[in-house]
């Protein structure tokens, strides 16, 4: 249990780091636009959380994918996407400092890294069987 | 009819093969997330000319112009909304209807399907010539800067994206678990 403590301290301080990055992206220039890019990225993982309990109903053996998982994962991508191109676009026509772009990225990615990491780390250990 | 296997087959022409991505029972998964991926960048491509527009700033760092001689208008907006009508046309048919399988429906379905499929492609491929029109007629024949054709140019790779789009989900959903590639229309 000791590594699996470990594992929440060290996402946790990776987290915050990512917000620490998107905020200070946003507080340094007096913009908050960037915020957007938070947002994205705690909503990227929400359609395929939302979804994956769609598909594996009635024991389906067969790994055919049924159009809801699909429509989580087309949406989730999405998001991602959008997460990164969004600073991108503002700081393409000047709307934001292109360092802020940058680290409003970083922070993005921070924060998506972490959330991937955590459902990685910790769903494995609930289905053991798959 | 028993075709040697590929190793050993004396009617290969190239020594190196294309490399067969063997991504097993994650293709439908990675198709997937790459179509949206791709359906997210087109739009943003258009988004970002069409912010930039609004904005009319010189983003290379010359002084900004006072008075832009070109403006993304509605008239760039329709070739994008054909595209997404037609993803949305094509996206919405029934994979097993195209096919066409006897004994699975019957054949007005069948017929239908394919006229509705017709429809979507045919819709893409209006975005896409629709794209390439204004991009030759509005800004290329103009004779406009460069800053101001990349309004054009991102609409048509809008267009090529949404396209690519689709058909990597088209091929992501229509592979099935016996691994048998069938995108036969």
């Amino acid at each position: 249990m000791a590594a699996g403590l470990r594992t929440v301290i060290l996402l946790s301080f990776v987290l915050a780091v990512g917000f620490l990055l998107i905020i200070l992206s946003c507080a340094l220039w007096q913009n908050w636009l960037p915020l957007l890019v938070a947002l994205t990225f705690v909503l990227a993982p929400l359609p395929n959380a939302l979804f994956a309990h769609c598909g594996s109903d009635e024991l389906s053996s067969n790994y055919e994918g049924s159009a809801p998982l699909d429509l989580g994962r087309f949406i989730t991508s999405m998001f991602v996407v959008t997460g990164f191109a969004l600073p991108i676009v503002l700081a393409h026509s000047n709307v934001i400092d292109p360092k802020a772009c940058v680290m409003s990225i970083a922070g993005g990615g921070l924060v998506y890294a972490t959330i991937l990491a955590y459902s990685a780390a910790f769903s494995q250990e609930e289905s053991d069987y798959d | 009819m028993s075709l040697p296997r590929s190793n050993y087959d004396p009617r290969r022409v190239c020594l190196n093969p294309f490399p067969n991505f063997d991504l097993g029972k994650h293709r439908r998964t990675v198709g997937v997330y790459l179509a949206g991926a791709l359906f997210a960048l087109a739009n943003w491509t258009f988004l970002d000319a069409a912010i930039l527009s609004a904005h009319a700033n010189a983003p290379w760092g010359d002084p900004p112009i006072s008075d832009p001689p070109v403006h993304v208008s509605f008239v760039d907006w329709i070739p994008g909304i054909c595209s997404l009508l037609g993803y949305i046309v094509i996206n919405l048919i029934d994979k097993d209807r195209i096919r066409g399988d006897e004994g699975f429906g019957d054949s007005r379905a069948v017929w239908r399907a394919r006229l509705f499929l017709f429809i979507g492609f045919a819709f893409m491929a209006g975005g896409l010539a629709g794209s390439v029109t204004v991009l030759v007629l509005k800004y290329i024949l103009n004779g406009y800067p460069e800053q101001f054709t990349y309004y054009g140019y991102a609409n048509v790779s809008q267009s090529v994206a949404l396209m690519l789009s689709a058909i990597v989900l088209w091929i992501a959903q229509s592979t099935s678990s016996e691994y048998e590639y069938n995108l036969t229309l």
